[in-house]
């Protein structure tokens, strides 16, 4: 498995993880001020992937270290198009959202949960190009 | 999903004729990876013509001694 295959199983899986916890912490005060769950989520989601990066960094240094080649270029571009798209899908649906229940809180959590949703999306996309070519 | 590319190649073959010269190896000679020189040789991944010169340049042959178009 190449360095960046790795890096996209290790950062999907923490994006996944604190972002269900980013929606259990919503869910369980809707309408509390939003700093209240976003800095919390944005603080572990950066702690974890620095320890990650350098865990992955530190276990294949050479690899860490080399620029993306001709066919992992493909895969980042591709997956960060279709993830884009997956982004679009769900910021619509969060401004219909709020079109109906005129919540703004909601819409910023809805908002910050289709980021997450794209970015794992994302991850995923980068896999599965990985391992079945492009 | 992607679909396999209709490009046959003779990468391996070339390789091991070539003093069973490493995937590593020949992807640092032609600037990719050892998982993209995988790629190609499962036929999962068809190279750049730059990196397709490259490799036939290494090995001292013409392109198409590496690759074949499969299909019609």
């Amino acid at each position: 498995m190449s360095f960046k295959e790795k890096s996209a199983w290790v950062m999907g899986a923490i994006m996944l993880a604190t972002g269900l916890w980013y929606a259990q912490l919503v869910a369980g005060a809707p309408q509390a001020p939003v700093m209240g769950s976003l800095i919390p989520y944005v603080l572990a989601v950066v702690v974890f992937s620095i320890v990650a990066q350098v865990g992955l960094a530190i276990a294949s240094p050479s690899e860490a270290n080399a620029p993306a080649d001709e066919r992992e270029k493909i895969v980042i571009h591709r997956a960060g198009h279709w993830s884009g798209m997956v982004l679009g899908v769900l910021v619509v649906a969060a401004g219909a959202n709020f079109l109906h229940d005129s919540n703004g809180v909601m819409l910023f959590h809805l908002i910050i949960g289709a980021i997450i949703v794209s970015q794992v999306a994302e991850y995923l996309f980068q896999i599965v190009l990985f391992r079945r070519g492009v | 999903m992607s679909k396999r590319p209709p490009i046959t190649n003779r990468v391996r073959e070339l390789r091991e004729a070539h003093g069973r010269m490493s995937q590593a190896a020949l992807g640092e000679a032609v600037g990719v990876t050892r998982h993209t020189i995988i790629a190609i040789e499962q036929g999962r991944y068809s190279p750049s013509l730059e990196t397709s010169f490259r490799i036939a340049r290494l090995f001292g042959v013409g392109v198409e001694d590496v690759f074949g178009w499969e299909g019609d």
